[in-house]
Protein backbone atom coordinates (compact mmCIF):
# COMPACT_ATOMS: atom_id res chain seq x y z
CA UNK A 1 0.00 0.00 0.00
CA UNK A 2 1.48 3.21 -1.41
CA UNK A 3 1.98 6.13 2.00
CA UNK A 4 0.10 8.75 1.61
CA UNK A 5 3.06 11.79 2.60
CA UNK A 6 2.41 15.46 3.47
CA UNK A 7 5.83 17.78 2.76
CA UNK A 8 5.90 20.96 4.68
CA UNK A 9 8.95 23.38 3.74
CA UNK A 10 9.08 27.15 2.92
CA UNK A 11 11.93 26.07 0.72
CA UNK A 12 9.83 25.60 -2.58
CA UNK A 13 12.86 24.58 -4.78
CA UNK A 14 13.60 21.74 -1.82
CA UNK A 15 9.69 20.73 -2.27
CA UNK A 16 9.30 20.43 -5.10
CA UNK A 17 12.47 17.67 -6.25
CA UNK A 18 11.67 15.70 -2.96
CA UNK A 19 8.63 15.39 -3.67
CA UNK A 20 8.93 14.15 -7.35
CA UNK A 21 11.88 11.67 -5.45
CA UNK A 22 9.04 10.51 -3.24
CA UNK A 23 6.63 9.93 -5.95
CA UNK A 24 8.70 8.05 -8.11
CA UNK A 25 9.15 5.78 -4.82
CA UNK A 26 5.32 5.10 -5.24
CA UNK A 27 4.23 7.12 -2.28
CA UNK A 28 1.30 9.61 -2.58
CA UNK A 29 2.84 13.22 -1.49
CA UNK A 30 0.77 16.49 -0.68
CA UNK A 31 3.26 20.02 -0.37
CA UNK A 32 2.67 22.60 1.51
CA UNK A 33 4.93 25.63 1.88
CA UNK A 34 3.86 27.24 4.69
CA UNK A 35 2.94 26.32 8.40
CA UNK A 36 -0.21 27.77 7.60
CA UNK A 37 -1.17 25.92 4.68
CA UNK A 38 0.29 22.63 5.81
CA UNK A 39 -2.23 22.82 9.25
CA UNK A 40 -5.10 23.37 6.40
CA UNK A 41 -4.12 20.44 4.70
CA UNK A 42 -3.90 17.67 7.55
CA UNK A 43 -7.58 19.09 8.66
CA UNK A 44 -8.44 18.07 5.30
CA UNK A 45 -7.09 14.65 4.58
CA UNK A 46 -5.64 11.80 6.46
CA UNK A 47 -2.01 10.95 5.89
CA UNK A 48 0.31 8.21 7.24
CA UNK A 49 3.59 10.75 7.85
CA UNK A 50 4.12 14.25 7.67
CA UNK A 51 7.63 15.48 7.07
CA UNK A 52 8.12 19.13 8.81
CA UNK A 53 10.49 21.60 8.14
CA UNK A 54 11.69 22.76 11.73
CA UNK A 55 12.49 26.69 10.68
CA UNK A 56 9.76 28.54 8.57
CA UNK A 57 9.04 31.75 8.14
CA UNK A 58 6.13 33.25 10.67
CA UNK A 59 5.68 29.74 12.55
CA UNK A 60 8.21 27.14 13.59
CA UNK A 61 8.54 23.66 13.04
CA UNK A 62 7.74 22.86 16.59
CA UNK A 63 5.08 25.20 16.94
CA UNK A 64 2.88 23.67 14.21
CA UNK A 65 4.03 20.21 15.21
CA UNK A 66 2.39 21.41 18.78
CA UNK A 67 -0.89 22.21 16.92
CA UNK A 68 -0.98 18.98 15.14
CA UNK A 69 -0.09 16.86 18.23
CA UNK A 70 -3.15 18.47 19.73
CA UNK A 71 -5.59 18.32 17.23
CA UNK A 72 -4.21 14.87 16.26
CA UNK A 73 -1.98 12.79 18.93
CA UNK A 74 -2.25 9.93 16.60
CA UNK A 75 -0.06 11.37 13.77
CA UNK A 76 3.37 10.93 12.96
CA UNK A 77 5.70 13.86 12.66
CA UNK A 78 9.08 13.30 10.92
CA UNK A 79 11.47 16.50 11.65
CA UNK A 80 13.66 17.76 9.25
CA UNK A 81 16.46 20.42 10.19
CA UNK A 82 19.28 22.18 8.57
CA UNK A 83 20.57 22.11 12.42
CA UNK A 84 19.08 21.13 15.44
CA UNK A 85 20.28 21.70 18.55
CA UNK A 86 19.80 19.24 21.59
CA UNK A 87 17.51 21.43 23.16
CA UNK A 88 15.24 21.49 19.89
CA UNK A 89 15.33 17.38 19.71
CA UNK A 90 14.01 16.69 22.88
CA UNK A 91 11.63 19.28 22.73
CA UNK A 92 10.38 17.89 19.65
CA UNK A 93 10.70 13.91 21.07
CA UNK A 94 8.98 15.43 24.31
CA UNK A 95 6.13 16.77 21.94
CA UNK A 96 5.92 13.64 19.75
CA UNK A 97 7.71 13.37 16.92
CA UNK A 98 8.70 10.31 15.88
CA UNK A 99 11.48 11.56 14.69
CA UNK A 100 14.42 14.18 13.64
CA UNK A 101 16.22 14.19 10.61
CA UNK A 102 19.54 17.00 9.83
CA UNK A 103 19.73 18.11 6.11
CA UNK A 104 20.69 17.26 3.83
CA UNK A 105 18.57 13.80 4.49
CA UNK A 106 19.14 10.20 2.73
CA UNK A 107 15.76 9.44 0.54
CA UNK A 108 16.58 5.69 1.97
CA UNK A 109 16.87 6.95 5.38
CA UNK A 110 13.55 9.42 5.12
CA UNK A 111 12.06 6.15 3.12
CA UNK A 112 12.51 3.60 6.02
CA UNK A 113 11.08 6.29 8.63
CA UNK A 114 8.06 6.72 6.98
CA UNK A 115 7.66 3.13 6.33
CA UNK A 116 7.75 3.04 10.47
CA UNK A 117 5.14 5.78 10.83
CA UNK A 118 2.72 3.93 8.25
CA UNK A 119 3.36 0.71 10.35
CA UNK A 120 2.52 2.63 13.44
CA UNK A 121 -0.22 4.60 12.24
CA UNK A 122 -1.66 0.74 11.45
CA UNK A 123 -0.66 -0.25 14.39
CA UNK A 124 -3.01 2.53 16.41
CA UNK A 125 -6.10 2.31 13.74
CA UNK A 126 -6.15 -1.81 14.34
CA UNK A 127 -6.17 -1.09 18.37
CA UNK A 128 -8.89 1.39 17.54
CA UNK A 129 -11.09 -0.60 15.87
CA UNK A 130 -10.35 -3.22 18.13
CA UNK A 131 -11.41 -1.48 21.43
CA UNK A 132 -14.20 0.26 19.53
CA UNK A 133 -15.59 -3.80 18.64
CA UNK A 134 -15.06 -5.12 21.84
CA UNK A 135 -17.18 -1.79 23.01
CA UNK A 136 -19.66 -3.20 20.62
CA UNK A 137 -19.74 -6.61 21.94
CA UNK A 138 -20.00 -5.57 25.28
CA UNK A 139 -22.79 -3.13 24.88
CA UNK A 140 -24.75 -5.19 22.56
CA UNK A 141 -26.66 -8.60 23.71
CA UNK A 142 -25.06 -11.05 21.14
CA UNK B 1 43.36 49.14 20.13
CA UNK B 2 41.29 46.04 20.98
CA UNK B 3 40.25 47.72 23.93
CA UNK B 4 37.38 48.68 21.57
CA UNK B 5 36.10 45.12 21.64
CA UNK B 6 36.49 44.79 25.22
CA UNK B 7 34.33 47.64 26.19
CA UNK B 8 31.68 45.96 23.84
CA UNK B 9 31.28 42.78 26.05
CA UNK B 10 30.17 39.49 24.69
CA UNK B 11 28.19 41.62 22.10
CA UNK B 12 30.61 41.34 19.51
CA UNK B 13 30.67 38.10 19.80
CA UNK B 14 27.47 36.96 20.37
CA UNK B 15 27.27 39.03 16.69
CA UNK B 16 29.45 36.54 15.34
CA UNK B 17 28.37 33.69 16.55
CA UNK B 18 24.47 34.23 15.51
CA UNK B 19 25.78 35.46 11.59
CA UNK B 20 27.74 32.28 11.56
CA UNK B 21 25.01 29.75 12.82
CA UNK B 22 22.43 31.89 10.28
CA UNK B 23 25.00 31.48 7.08
CA UNK B 24 25.60 28.04 8.19
CA UNK B 25 21.69 27.27 8.00
CA UNK B 26 20.93 28.79 4.73
CA UNK B 27 24.20 26.82 3.56
CA UNK B 28 22.28 23.33 4.63
CA UNK B 29 18.75 24.33 2.85
CA UNK B 30 20.94 24.95 -0.27
CA UNK B 31 22.80 21.53 0.01
CA UNK B 32 19.48 20.06 0.90
CA UNK B 33 18.33 21.09 -2.33
CA UNK B 34 21.13 19.75 -4.19
CA UNK B 35 21.09 16.82 -2.40
CA UNK B 36 17.73 16.10 -4.03
CA UNK B 37 18.47 17.62 -7.34
CA UNK B 38 21.08 15.21 -7.46
CA UNK B 39 19.09 12.65 -6.19
CA UNK B 40 16.70 12.84 -9.02
CA UNK B 41 19.46 12.65 -11.77
CA UNK B 42 20.21 9.67 -9.76
CA UNK B 43 16.37 8.33 -10.22
CA UNK B 44 16.26 9.32 -13.88
CA UNK B 45 19.44 7.01 -14.59
CA UNK B 46 18.57 4.36 -12.73
CA UNK B 47 14.86 4.63 -14.91
CA UNK B 48 17.40 5.16 -18.12
CA UNK B 49 19.23 1.69 -17.20
CA UNK B 50 15.79 0.00 -17.33
CA UNK B 51 14.50 1.14 -20.62
CA UNK B 52 12.44 4.31 -19.76
CA UNK B 53 12.97 7.36 -21.70
CA UNK B 54 14.74 10.37 -20.42
CA UNK B 55 12.75 13.67 -20.11
CA UNK B 56 15.25 16.58 -21.87
CA UNK B 57 13.22 19.29 -20.45
CA UNK B 58 12.90 17.41 -16.96
CA UNK B 59 17.13 17.20 -16.86
CA UNK B 60 17.14 20.84 -18.10
CA UNK B 61 15.11 22.04 -15.31
CA UNK B 62 17.53 20.00 -12.50
CA UNK B 63 20.57 21.73 -14.30
CA UNK B 64 18.99 25.01 -13.40
CA UNK B 65 17.93 24.07 -10.15
CA UNK B 66 22.05 23.69 -9.33
CA UNK B 67 22.87 26.69 -10.87
CA UNK B 68 20.47 28.66 -9.05
CA UNK B 69 21.49 27.31 -5.74
CA UNK B 70 25.07 27.79 -6.66
CA UNK B 71 24.76 30.80 -7.48
CA UNK B 72 22.72 31.39 -3.91
CA UNK B 73 25.44 30.03 -2.25
CA UNK B 74 28.20 31.86 -3.67
CA UNK B 75 26.24 35.11 -2.57
CA UNK B 76 25.49 33.99 0.92
CA UNK B 77 29.56 33.13 1.27
CA UNK B 78 30.50 36.50 -0.43
CA UNK B 79 28.89 37.96 2.12
CA UNK B 80 30.34 35.79 4.74
CA UNK B 81 33.70 36.47 3.39
CA UNK B 82 33.53 40.19 3.49
CA UNK B 83 31.93 39.87 7.15
CA UNK B 84 34.73 37.74 8.12
CA UNK B 85 36.90 40.60 6.95
CA UNK B 86 35.57 43.29 8.25
CA UNK B 87 37.43 42.49 11.62
CA UNK B 88 40.72 43.20 9.76
CA UNK B 89 41.16 46.95 10.60
CA UNK B 90 40.09 48.52 13.74
CA UNK B 91 39.52 51.68 11.56
CA UNK B 92 39.31 52.13 7.93
CA UNK B 93 36.73 54.28 5.27
CA UNK B 94 34.01 51.97 4.38
CA UNK B 95 31.12 53.10 1.97
CA UNK B 96 28.09 53.44 5.09
CA UNK B 97 25.16 52.07 1.96
CA UNK B 98 27.81 48.95 1.18
CA UNK B 99 28.24 48.07 4.29
CA UNK B 100 24.21 48.53 5.35
CA UNK B 101 23.55 46.00 2.96
CA UNK B 102 25.66 43.57 3.68
CA UNK B 103 24.12 43.81 7.63
CA UNK B 104 20.69 43.68 5.78
CA UNK B 105 21.87 40.56 3.44
CA UNK B 106 23.33 38.82 6.67
CA UNK B 107 19.71 39.72 8.31
CA UNK B 108 17.73 38.61 5.55
CA UNK B 109 17.02 35.17 6.85
CA UNK B 110 15.80 36.47 10.31
CA UNK B 111 13.49 39.15 8.77
CA UNK B 112 11.98 36.86 6.81
CA UNK B 113 11.40 34.03 9.89
CA UNK B 114 9.57 36.91 10.88
CA UNK B 115 8.09 37.63 7.36
CA UNK B 116 9.45 40.83 7.21
CA UNK B 117 11.21 42.34 3.98
CA UNK B 118 14.64 44.85 4.92
CA UNK B 119 15.58 47.20 2.07
CA UNK B 120 18.21 50.04 1.70
CA UNK B 121 17.71 53.26 -0.01
CA UNK B 122 21.21 54.10 -1.66
CA UNK B 123 22.12 57.84 -1.38
CA UNK B 124 22.23 60.21 -4.22
CA UNK B 125 26.08 60.47 -3.31
CA UNK B 126 27.84 57.98 -1.33
CA UNK B 127 28.95 58.29 2.12
CA UNK B 128 32.15 57.60 3.60
CA UNK B 129 32.23 56.68 7.29
CA UNK B 130 35.56 56.31 9.35
CA UNK B 131 35.60 54.28 12.49
CA UNK B 132 35.37 50.51 13.08
CA UNK B 133 33.53 49.01 10.94
CA UNK B 134 32.88 45.75 12.71
CA UNK B 135 31.59 47.72 15.41
CA UNK B 136 29.32 49.28 13.08
CA UNK B 137 27.93 46.36 11.94
CA UNK B 138 27.63 44.85 15.13
CA UNK B 139 25.50 48.26 16.20
CA UNK B 140 23.12 47.97 12.56
CA UNK B 141 22.66 44.34 13.38
CA UNK B 142 21.14 45.14 16.90
CA UNK B 143 19.19 47.81 15.76
CA UNK B 144 17.67 45.10 13.05
CA UNK B 145 17.06 42.76 15.81
CA UNK B 146 15.11 44.83 17.54
CA UNK B 147 13.16 46.11 14.58
CA UNK B 148 12.23 42.39 13.56
CA UNK B 149 11.31 41.93 17.04
CA UNK B 150 9.08 44.53 17.42
CA UNK B 151 7.75 44.74 13.70
CA UNK B 152 4.19 42.90 12.41
CA UNK B 153 4.96 39.97 9.65
CA UNK B 154 4.24 41.61 6.32
CA UNK B 155 6.01 44.97 7.10
CA UNK B 156 9.01 46.27 5.07
CA UNK B 157 11.73 48.01 7.22
CA UNK B 158 13.84 49.82 5.15
CA UNK B 159 17.74 51.65 5.73
CA UNK B 160 18.67 54.60 4.72
CA UNK B 161 21.91 56.36 4.88
CA UNK B 162 22.12 59.99 5.19
CA UNK B 163 24.72 62.99 5.19
CA UNK B 164 23.83 66.20 6.45
CA UNK B 165 26.07 69.45 6.86
CA UNK B 166 26.62 68.56 10.91
CA UNK B 167 26.32 64.63 11.11
CA UNK B 168 26.06 60.93 9.17
CA UNK B 169 23.04 59.23 9.68
CA UNK B 170 20.90 55.83 9.18
CA UNK B 171 17.44 56.15 9.25
CA UNK B 172 15.63 52.88 9.86
CA UNK B 173 11.90 53.12 8.84
CA UNK B 174 8.67 51.07 9.35
CA UNK B 175 9.42 50.44 12.77
CA UNK B 176 6.63 49.35 14.99
CA UNK B 177 6.85 49.26 18.69
CA UNK B 178 8.90 52.54 19.29
CA UNK B 179 8.04 55.18 22.02
CA UNK B 180 10.21 57.65 23.31
CA UNK B 181 12.53 55.48 24.39
CA UNK B 182 13.85 52.34 22.81
CA UNK B 183 12.06 48.69 22.68
CA UNK B 184 15.37 47.39 24.14
CA UNK B 185 15.89 43.19 24.57
CA UNK B 186 19.54 43.43 24.80
CA UNK B 187 20.25 47.07 25.89
CA UNK B 188 23.27 46.78 27.27
CA UNK B 189 24.92 45.43 24.01
CA UNK B 190 23.48 48.26 22.08
CA UNK B 191 24.77 50.80 24.68
CA UNK B 192 28.24 49.37 25.07
CA UNK B 193 28.58 49.56 20.90
CA UNK B 194 26.93 52.57 20.28
CA UNK B 195 29.53 53.91 22.95
CA UNK B 196 32.41 52.28 21.30
CA UNK B 197 31.38 54.15 18.52
CA UNK B 198 30.16 57.23 19.45
CA UNK B 199 27.06 57.09 18.09
CA UNK B 200 24.00 58.05 19.40
CA UNK B 201 20.05 57.10 18.76
CA UNK B 202 17.17 59.02 18.47
CA UNK B 203 13.60 57.64 17.82
CA UNK B 204 10.75 59.44 15.85
CA UNK B 205 7.90 57.25 17.26
CA UNK B 206 5.24 58.93 14.77
CA UNK B 207 7.38 58.49 11.67
CA UNK B 208 7.99 54.65 12.70
CA UNK B 209 12.08 56.01 12.49
CA UNK B 210 14.90 55.18 14.54
CA UNK B 211 17.48 57.18 13.84
CA UNK B 212 21.36 56.19 14.76
CA UNK B 213 24.06 59.71 14.94
CA UNK B 214 27.28 58.47 13.55
CA UNK B 215 29.26 61.22 14.01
Amino acid sequence: MSEKILLIDDEVDFLSAMSERMKARDMQVTTASSAKEGLEKVAAGSFDAVILDLAMPEMDGIETLKILKEKNPDLQVILLTGHATIKQGIEAMKLGAMDLLEKPADINALTEKIKTAQAKKMLIVEKKNEEMIRKIMATKGW
Amino acid sequence: MTAQYDGIGGSGLQFFGKVSASISHELKNVLAIINENAGLLEDLTVAARRGSPIDPDRLDRTVRNFTKQIHRADEILKNMNRFAHSVDQFECRVDLHDLVVLVANLAARKAAMGRILLETTAPAQPIQFTGNPFLLENLVWLCLELAIASTSAGRTVTLIPEKTASATLLHITGMDGLGEKLPLQNDAGLEAVCAALGAGMATDPAGNTLTLRLG
